[in-house]
């Protein structure tokens, strides 16, 4: 009997163990700092792979933590390896810190006037996807979790990633190069979790989904050869442009046609054709670029195993030739069934059960999706949007976010952390 | 002597004068040949471009002037006109000779090879006769000369030498349209029209010609298309101008296949170029097409026409989008009238051999002297150019471009031919 009332309470203690978490006014406390750090980092936004002076803030951030600090990784990333008291698992959690060539129209009093040169054209930069909110909120669960190690089994690394919005041209960078350069190992991270501020959510939901959420992005670039002749005698010639016509107009049927549709939504775009210098005379040759979305592993493989083989056969169909190169820019965002499953109770007892929503998957990319590939990982959307405010467009000069909703993301990293490790 | 005797003597007599004034002509022809060589050669060494035919104008004038013609000047900008009256009334005849080079560097070695350069669009250019507009003049220069020296004919003969057949320089107006505009047809009032254009691809001593349509009217067309831009990962927000503009190109040549008569005349619908999109991943606002229609029928024109701006919006609003049209009203088709072109083959066959008179098919290509023949009846005609056994000649408008002279010979004696007989028969 006595044992078994051991047994109970054991059991009991573990539940009180799982149930780990920290006092609320620490997180109150932490906030002001969490959005004076966001603002400062919005006024200097830096463009992917030249986050020097942010890298430099936040490793400073970290070593006054006292956490064991990497700088340099992925060119201007930066790494920090918190070890708990305990040993146990190791999670990761991911912000990214990158700019975009956009010039600001908000009117904030930390409102960016950064220029810059970008592709050879001046432009403004401006933190127009709220990566600054993941910064600061990152920073802030660094600082918390920093000063309780006690309740910490494993290892916690922050990884504080550059480029997401893709490395200049001919450059490395991003999630993928992290990678390369080992960031999932050494401890090797078991789990990773990451956030998206939504500027259409309002502030203090949380959206997440399982499986694919955001999209695998291809770049695919389409190269048709006819024959060049005189406008007036195209049977001297063989037509690349309606060649294109007829590959742009089949390759919408691989969506429409051919992609299960009920699995997962598929997206075929071509977004730019080039062909021809005057009225009358048929070019040799034509260009095409698009992109390909796919939020399934299985309906990728299809798709671009379909593209592959319209574009040569209808080329010949029509007498020509054409070549497609698809190049692989994002991989589906892929959140584990498991593991989603496994955090969806943190949170909802973090937001509310009623402010956490399943959502239907988004065809955009995110660079996450790497991390992903190599451990699971689970990735949501957090509120940023004024809870009676109207919603504004990521990418944009008018973006904007509410900064009440960042003390949510820094709650919800720091219970994940915790529920994860301590489970 | 009886009347019958009479008679017959009188009709021997004609028509022996008949023959000698025949081989008296030819053999005068014959004679100017060198000239006519000589002349094409200066012309051929020293060309000028569109609207810029200042010395070749000169070359021109000059020598109407010394055969006593009546010259102007300064039509449509460099043209020049001679009027040549014949020893009694009759009807008015006009012979047309464009005058103009192309931008194209001359890649042959002839001994009179052009060196010449000219600005184009703004940048010095080369600049080449690679048409044979050379030949063009000189012959005509040559039919003026024979013609001032045996002017025991009815009527009037107007010399018609055009600037800009390849095209005025952009924002300028030229060739046959201004003519036309600056009433070269009128005071005296022309009745009829010959115009010639030797051929690098037919040989020598040959004649190609067709009635009705024998080269295309050309018109340069645009579309405009506007969607809505998104980005490429959610197409459904947008609406995609590539898509319509796929369509509409789609769209575009069934009016060919599937409703144009294509047992009339042929036609053609060409789309040139096509500019859409700045990257991979944003569906773009708007699509811009440019391309070409060649028809050798004006009612098949219209049809075409017509269908081509019903079709273009409505291919576009099917697929949420606008679009817009605008066809250019281009050159006219060259058309050969018929009666008149069954009134001179004899001609033709009179001078060049009736072997060497090939009735054509259409061309595709287009020429201005279309503007002349849709004001007044006309025949245009292909003159041979090309030495007998030369396999693959180089094509008009290209560095290698090529001439035998031995062709001008009967381009003389063919528009003098054209000239006496029209107008003595009518």
């Amino acid at each position: 009997m006595k044992k078994y009332l051991l047994t109970i309470s054991l059991l009991i203690a573990g539940i009180a163990n799982a149930q780990t978490s920290i006092p609320g006014d620490e997180f109150e406390n932490i906030e002001d700092e969490v959005i004076e750090w966001r603002r400062d980092i919005h006024e200097h936004p830096e463009l992917s792979n030249r986050e020097f002076k942010t890298a430099e803030k936040i490793a400073g951030h970290l070593k006054s933590l006292g956490i064991e600090t990497q700088t340099g990784v992925a060119k201007t990333g930066v790494v920090g390896i918190l070890k708990g008291e305990n040993p146990g698992k190791t999670v990761a959690l991911r912000a990214d810190i990158d700019a975009l060539p956009v010039t600001e129209a908000n009117d904030l009093p930390f409102k960016s006037e950064v220029t810059t040169e970008f592709l050879g054209s001046k432009t403004g930069v401006m933190h127009a996807c709220g990566h600054d909110t993941h910064t600061a909120i990152l920073m802030g669960v660094a600082e918390i979790l920093s000063k309780h190690k006690d309740k910490i089994n494993g290892t916690v690394k922050f990884i504080f990633q550059p480029a997401e919005e893709g490395p200049p041209p001919g450059e490395e960078g991003g999630a993928s190069l992290m990678i390369k350069e080992g960031v999932l190992k050494n401890p090797d991270v078991d789990a990773i979790f990451g956030l998206h501020i939504n500027a259409a959510t309002p502030v203090g939901t949380i959206k997440y989904k399982p499986e694919g959420t955001m999209a695998a992005v291809e770049r695919f670039v389409i190269n048709v050869k006819g024959k060049q002749a005189h406008g007036s005698a195209p049977w001297s010639g063989v037509d690349p442009i309606l060649i294109s016509a007829k590959i742009i107009d089949a390759l919408q049927t691989i969506v429409s046609r051919n992609a299960e549709l009920t699995e997962s939504a598929s997206v075929i775009t071509v977004g730019k054709i080039t062909s021809g210098v005057r009225f009358n005379i048929i070019p040799e040759s034509a260009e095409m670029i698009g992109t390909v979305r796919t939020l399934d592993p299985e309906s990728k493989k299809l798709i671009l195993k379909r593209m592959r083989e319209l574009v040569p056969a209808i080329a010949e169909a029509y007498g020509g030739q054409a070549t497609i190169e698809i190049q692989n820019n994002t991989a589906i965002t892929f959140n584990d069934p498991e593991l989603t499953e496994k955090m969806l109770p943190t949170l909802k007892k973090v937001a509310g059960e009623e402010n956490v929503k399943l959502m239907k998957a988004t065809t955009g990319g995110e660079d996450f999706s790497f991390f992903q590939e190599e451990v699971p990982g689970l990735y949501f959307f957090l509120g940023g949007m004024p809870v009676n405010g109207e919603p504004t467009r990521h990418h944009t000069p008018d973006f904007f976010i509410d900064e009440s909703g960042l003390l949510l993301g820094v709650k919800t990293m720091t219970q994940l952390t915790l529920d994860y490790l301590n489970n | 002597m009886n009347i019958k005797k009479i008679l017959f003597l009188g009709a021997v007599l004609f028509i022996s004068g008949l023959i000698s004034a025949q081989a008296t002509l030819k053999e005068e022809i014959k004679e100017i040949e060198p000239k006519v060589i000589e002349w094409r050669r200066d012309f051929h060494q020293h060309p000028e471009l569109g609207n810029r035919e200042f010395e070749t104008a000169e070359k021109i004038a000059s020598h109407l002037e010394s055969l006593g013609i009546k010259v102007q000047k300064g039509v449509a900008k460099t043209g020049v006109v001679g009027v040549l009256e014949g020893n009694r009334p009759g009807k008015v005849v006009g012979l047309r000779a464009d005058i103009d080079g192309l931008p194209v560097k001359e890649r042959t070695d002839v001994p009179f090879k052009s060196e010449a350069t000219g600005e184009f669009r703004g940048e010095e250019v080369p600049v080449m006769h690679a048409c044979g507009h050379d030949t063009h003049i000189a012959i005509l220069m040559g039919v003026a000369e024979i013609l001032s020296k045996n002017n025991d004919f009815p009527g009037t003969v107007k010399f018609i030498f055009q600037p800009a057949e390849e095209g005025a320089p952009p924002g300028e107006e030229g060739g046959a349209k201004l003519m036309v505009k600056e009433n070269v047809l009128k005071n005296p009032d022309v009745d009829a029209i010959f115009g010639l254009h030797i051929s690098a691809d037919q040989d020598i001593n040959t004649i190609a010609y067709k009635p009705e349509g024998i080269m295309a009217a050309s018109q340069s067309f645009e579309i405009k298309i506007k969607g809505k831009q998104s980005h490429g990962s959610t197409p459904w927000t947008g609406v995609d101008p590539i898509m319509a503009a796929v369509k509409i190109i789609d769209g575009l040549q069934t009016i060919i296949s599937r409703e144009s008569k294509l047992t009339e005349e042929a036609a053609v619908l060409s789309i040139g170029k096509i500019e859409s999109g700045v990257r991979s991943n944003i569906i773009p606002e708007e699509a811009m097409i440019i391309g070409t229609l060649r028809t050798l029928n004006v009612d098949m024109q219209k049809m075409i026409n017509r269908r081509m701006k019903e079709m273009v919006p409505a291919l576009a609003a099917v697929y949420r989008a606008e679009a817009e049209i605008e066809i250019a009203e281009g050159y006219p088709i060259t058309y050969n009238d018929p009666q008149l072109t069954a009134q001179m083959l004899p001609t033709f066959e009179k001078v060049a051999g009736k072997e060497n008179v090939r009735l054509i098919k259409a061309i595709t290509g287009a020429e201005d002297f279309s503007f002349f023949a849709r004001e007044v009846p006309g025949l245009y005609f292909f003159l041979g150019g090309k030495t007998p056994g030369v396999e693959n000649p180089a094509p008009h408008h290209t560095p290698d471009f090529f001439i035998d002279e031995r062709g001008l010979l009967l381009g003389v004696e063919t528009m003098t031919q054209l000239t006496l007989d029209y107008l003595n028969q009518s």
